[in-house]
């Protein structure tokens, strides 16, 4: 999308409001226009080359009331812009949040968190700065042909000479933007390099001591601390060089004028009201001249901004983004109703499911995968060899290609189709949100207290929770800090419980357990058998020997499938697998 | 409040006495060239009217010219060089706080948060660089360029010089004043975008336990409340900002309307001429600048000066370790604990504690949580020191061994093995450039654990919180680290989490070799782990409840440790 086709559509959210703004923005850049001419007009009633005769105090008290005026303009254009900012930007993040979190389809975000991030924060910022220089751009173009016009008017000759060195502002400021921008973008990194690296080395301050490492981490962050000198220096550096070509333009357009008008200044062609109202506006053009160069560099990068936002947000049409008619970021959203499950789970079946990471790389290949009711189902491998991937293509969480049926009938959309009361997942790196243990494991379902202590008990999280300070009401911290890493991992299974899903598929859930509390954990799934389902990804002893059936992974395909009798027999793989076990347990 | 010590700060200025003097010279005359070019223009003026005679009016214009891209060269070059100065002395002294504080007590480092002391290693000394970047090129510069233009203005004419003091003082005043406000509104907002950007990155990190647990609309209904919020402090914090904006242009355009005024007072009472007026007005929109960045500047001072108060108090702190510069023997290393107290908090750990173990013996120390396990090897390390006896390692005592010798002769694996978002060799070597990778690679091959880190790559690069490398990796890691120490004495943190069976196996092989020669304590959370021990000490309140042979303690049903194995409840 052209960056043009973006600002219409954004200058179409709440558009009497934008025509607002613009329009006291206009007479707010547009005004000075009137003060030079009036600098002017006093000037010759001082010098006596008026040819109109009027009183220089009248002069004096219309400056005085436009001037003072203007800030009334300023304030109302402040606050009307103020608010217009703020809603639009909040609404454009809450699209992409939207897309991200619900929108149909899967979802792999390739950049980092902090790309992801500072996509949310800069670049819908980018994108504004855009939409207000239309807001600004009216006035500056007003000053801009009304100065020139008055000048002209004086001396057509001369103002055809002086746009030089003001268009030569316009086209250096354009070409050195973007170099500015990179460099003060280099100059952030280095900076977040050198706090990063502060954090790091006082977060690990007693690994450092016991390594004795002092010297040498230090060495490391006077590197670090020279380089972000550097690149403060060169950001400096161009800032300052722009700077000075801005008001060098400014200064050279002054001396023309002083220079071509020396034969001539103080006679009625060129009066000394006629020298000051050019002094007075130069300066104010070489801004003007520099701010739409801006304009150019301000144009490309929201076409960049805007292509990295949908980057970002996988696949999202730019109208999903933009969308002006969806719930405003103020608004409460519609409560979801859950799907409706008439139909029981019987049977899920995976059939030839393939993945290709982005890169080309095989993920899955031609995975036949069945799970019936009641069943506990185990996906094992070493490590590398797609276990986890089985899940996540099944989740609809990774694309894949190839057929997956529900109950016999294939599902069109595995991401919108695989969610509670169907399924819950728990995967192996489970995530917690900065908010109460309670609404980390209801979800935002309504969920009753013995739900929710029933749930806490199959996760074995209950002892856990008496110790909390404010049980189910402890706040976890940011992403969960506040729990060790196996609370974290039994609040995610209690979440999964929770949700009271016909299958529950989960990723290695007794990584971070002890094996009494693993133990425990696996008694309170199998007891629940009847009922529920299970698809879990686990190279533990006691899951390999309840399973149903056990899909050995490797190399991104079904290497052998079976009970663990049948592969012991059949897979020296699985044998290596299971005597690893075997010396570990029993040592 | 003591008074903050500026002179110690500037002392870091000492090694770039050239720069510094070089940038004062620059600022001065960059000041002059300022103040000159509105005199031209009033002179141009006046030598058109004929009031004062002059032999070419062009020349004017070129002077005109040279004067102003002068003024401006001096000024971009009085930038450069105040930021160079200004980093240069900054860097110094972030690394001597850096060096300061590393060697700090861990008593001060487990009650200050690692976000504190970023904050006091780059965001007080950054409001420091900017004290003497800032200080020197902008409040010097401007305070210079305003007693400039108001001693000129007395020269030419008392009226005007009144006029423009008047002016001056009162906008100073009130923009110090509103200031303030600005400033409080802009740590708002920082703090209110932190939460909104913290909901929205947890929720992307979050995104796939979100999608498969149906979570996307409970998510999208907690994003109101945040971001309603966000909006309502970020409008009053910019409104804020906004009021300052208009109360500073209402005042500098005053300014003009009062130039303006009294230009046309003063020529029509034939005081002063018509150039003198212009000037009025030229010099009127001068000291706009120098006024905002006076005012600016006053706030940026009052933020170094917090900066360096707390950098003073800092360095005030010292380590209470004692030290003393005897050496370690080389080879494993006995350990013996001579009556040794400790306790923390005030809470007593220790009392009169001995305890010796023989040089190359493998112990595994277990125990209920809060006996005194971590104590001990914490004392063995010293991270903490005793508060009465002694502990020697290879017969000497530890008080009298400096760290460098200690950490040489010590090896300590954690439980949680910590990591930098750097390279795997950096994080190896703790970022020791002068261990080269031949040698690096050889010791680890030595150990068994060449095909590991020939399939990782020493320039692999870690992300923070080691993301990239399993959790085995990491314990591979942290057992690699300390094979390129090679330590006498090897202190042992079981990690409680279990690893992969691939990694698990390879960690065996690598903690036989770790262990030949060496003396070795574990503190352990897993039976199976004791499979490798000759001894076992069991610690409760403080004291060695038992100790002996691993077989024999296992094979006496009376002995502590084999209740407690049979309990299954003894190694956490």
């Amino acid at each position: 999308m052209s960056s043009f086709a973006i600002v219409l559509e954004l200058m179409r959210y709440r558009p009497w409001r934008f025509v607002a703004s613009a329009a006291l923005w206009s007479l707010m850049h547009g005004s000075p226009v009137v003060f030079g001419y009036l600098i002017g007009r006093i000037f010759d009633e001082l010098s006596g080359g008026a040819t109109v005769e009027s009183n220089p105090w009248v002069l004096v008290v219309v400056f005085a009331a436009i001037a003072l005026g203007r800030n009334v303009v300023l304030w109302f254009g402040e606050i009307i812009w103020i608010d217009h900012w703020l809603e639009q930007s909040l609404q454009l993040r809450r699209n992409m949040l939207r897309w991200l979190l619900e929108a149909p389809g899967s979802r792999v975000i390739e950049m980092s968190t902090g790309g992801s991030i500072s996509t949310f924060r800069d670049d819908v910022d980018d994108v504004m700065e855009y939409l207000e220089s239309y807001v600004d751009g009216g006035g500056f173009i007003i000053f801009g042909l009304g100065a020139l016009g008055v000048m002209a008017s004086i001396d057509a000759g001369l103002t055809l000479v002086l746009l030089v060195p003001l268009l030569l502002t316009l086209v250096l400021t354009q070409a050195l933007v973007p170099e500015i921008r990179r460099r003060r973008r280099e100059m952030r990194f280095a900076t977040e390099t050198v706090t990063g690296f502060v954090g790091e080395m006082f977060g690990s301050v007693q690994a450092v001591k016991l390594a004795g490492a002092r010297s040498s981490m230090l060495t490391h962050f006077r590197a670090l601390n020279e380089h972000r000198r550097k690149k403060a220096l060169r950001d400096t550096f161009l800032t300052e060089a722009l700077r000075s070509i801005n008001v060098n333009m400014a200064s050279i357009a002054v001396a023309i004028t002083l220079i071509a008008v020396s034969g001539r200044v103080g006679s009625p062609e060129f009066t000394i009201g006629d020298l000051t109202v050019f002094l007075t506006y130069l300066p104010r053009l070489a801004g003007n001249m520099a701010w739409i160069g801006n304009i150019f560099a301000q144009h490309r990068r929201a076409g960049i901004a805007f292509e990295r936002i949908q980057t970002v947000t996988v696949d999202a049409p730019p109208q999903a983004i933009l969308d002006r008619s969806a719930v405003q970021f103020s608004q409460k959203p519609p409560d979801v109703t859950p799907p409706d499950i008439a139909d029981h789970f019987e049977t899920l079946e995976l059939l030839g499911v393939v993945y290709t990471h982005p890169d080309g790389a095989v993920g899955l290949r031609d995975i036949d995968l069945v799970v019936s009711r009641g069943e506990f189902v185990v996906i094992t491998g070493k490590i590398g060899s797609g276990k986890s991937l089985v899940l996540r293509g099944m989740l609809g969480l990774v694309p894949t290609v190839g057929e997956i049926r529900w109950n016999g009938r294939p599902v069109e959309d595995p991401a919108s189709f695989f969610i509670p009361p169907r399924t819950a997942y728990t995967p192996q790196v489970p995530r917690l949100f900065s908010d109460t243990l309670a609404n980390n494991i209801s979800f935002g379902r309504p969920v009753t207290g013995r739900e929710l202590m029933r749930a806490a008990r199959l996760a074995v999280l209950e002892d856990d929770v008496d110790r909390l300070e404010h049980g189910y009401e402890t706040m976890v911290g940011a992403r969960g800090v506040k729990l060790s890493g196996g609370q974290m991992q039994r609040s995610a299974a209690a979440r999964m419980f929770a949700t009271q899903a016909e299958l529950l598929v989960f990723d290695d859930l007794s990584s971070a357990l002890d094996v009494e509390t693993e133990a425990r954990l696996w008694e309170g799934i199998f007891a629940g058998r009847s009922e529920v389902t299970s698809l879990v990804v686990s190279h533990r002893r006691p899951a390999l020997r309840r399973a149903d059936r056990i899909y050995l992974m490797e190399g991104g395909r079904v290497a052998a499938s079976g009970t663990l009798d049948e592969l012991l027999e059949s897979s020296s793989l699985m044998r290596e697998l299971w005597t690893a076990g075997d010396e570990r347990e029993s040592r | 409040m003591p008074a903050p010590d500026y002179r110690s700060t500037l002392e870091y200025l000492r090694p770039f006495r050239g720069r510094v003097l070089l940038l004062a010279a620059v600022l001065i005359a960059g000041i002059g060239f300022q103040l000159g070019a509105p005199l031209i223009l009033r002179r141009f003026i006046d030598a058109a009217l004929g009031v004062v005679a002059v032999e070419s009016l062009a020349t004017l214009g070129v002077l005109y010219l040279a004067l102003a891209i002068g003024n401006q060269l001096l000024s971009a070059v009085a930038s450069y060089l105040g930021a160079d100065v200004g980093w240069r002395a900054t860097n110094e002294l972030r690394a001597d706080m850096a060096e300061h504080l590393i060697g700090l007590d861990m008593s001060y480092h487990t009650s200050t948060t690692p976000g504190e002391l970023i904050e006091r290693v780059d965001g007080d000394v950054t409001a420091v660089s900017q004290f003497i970047a800032r200080f020197m090129v902008k409040l010097l510069g401007s305070g210079l360029l305003l007693v400039g233009v108001l001693v000129v203005s007395w020269m030419t004419d008392v009226r005007m010089g009144l006029g423009i003091t008047a002016y001056v003082m009162v906008v100073l005043v009130l923009l110090l004043r509103m200031r303030s406000m600005a400033v409080s509104a802009a740590e708002e907002e920082r703090e209110t975008s932190a939460q909104l950007y913290g909901f929205i990155e947890e929720r992307l990190a979050g995104i796939e336990d979100i999608r498969a647990n149906g979570g996307g609309a409970a998510s999208m209904a907690s994003f109101v409340p945040v971001s309603t919020d966000f909006f309502s402090r970020t409008r009053a914090a910019w409104r804020k900002r906004a009021q300052f904006w208009v109360a500073s242009n209402t005042a500098f355009w005053s300014g003009d309307i009062i130039a303006l005024a009294l230009g046309v007072a003063l020529v029509t009472a034939d005081a002063v001429t018509v150039g003198t007026a212009f000037l009025l007005l030229q010099y009127t929109q001068l000291v706009r600048v120098p006024i905002e960045q006076v005012s600016q500047e006053f706030q940026e001072l009052q933020k170094a000066a917090g900066g360096i108060l707390r950098i003073d108090g800092i360095r005030r702190l010292a380590s209470s370790m004692r030290t003393g510069s005897a050496k370690l023997p080389e080879g494993a290393l006995s350990v013996r604990f001579g009556d040794v107290g400790f306790s923390y908090d005030d809470t007593p750990i220790l009392s009169g504690l001995d305890l010796e173990i023989e040089a190359g013996t493998t112990v595994g120390v277990v125990g209920r949580t809060g006996g005194g396990k971590t104590t001990i090897t914490r004392l063995i390390s010293r991270l903490y020191q005793p508060v009465s006896g002694f502990v020697e390692l290879g017969g000497v005592r530890l008080d009298r061994v400096s760290e460098t010798e200690l950490r040489r002769h010590v090896g300590v694996v954690t439980q949680d093995v910590q990591l930098f978002a750097a390279s795997v060799r950096d994080n190896l070597t703790y970022f020791d450039t002068s261990r080269s990778d031949s040698e690096i690679l050889e010791i680890l091959h030595g150990a068994g654990l060449g095909d590991w880190i020939d399939a990782l790559g020493l320039d692999s690069v870690v992300g923070a919180d080691g993301a990239g490398l399993s959790a085995g990796e990491s314990q591979l890691l942290a057992f690699a680290r300390v094979f390129l120490q090679s330590p006498g004495l090897v202190l042992l943190d079981e990690p409680s989490s279990r690893l992969d069976p691939a990694t698990e196996s390879l960690l065996a092989t690598a903690t036989e070799r770790l262990f030949s020669g060496r003396t070795v304590i574990i503190v352990a959370h897993r039976l199976d782990t004791l499979r490798v021990v000759d001894e076992i000490m069991v610690i409760s309140d403080g004291a060695v409840l038992e100790r002996g042979a691993r077989d024999v303690l296992l094979g006496d049903p009376e002995s502590a440790f084999s209740a407690m194995v049979a309990a299954g409840e003894a190694l956490t």
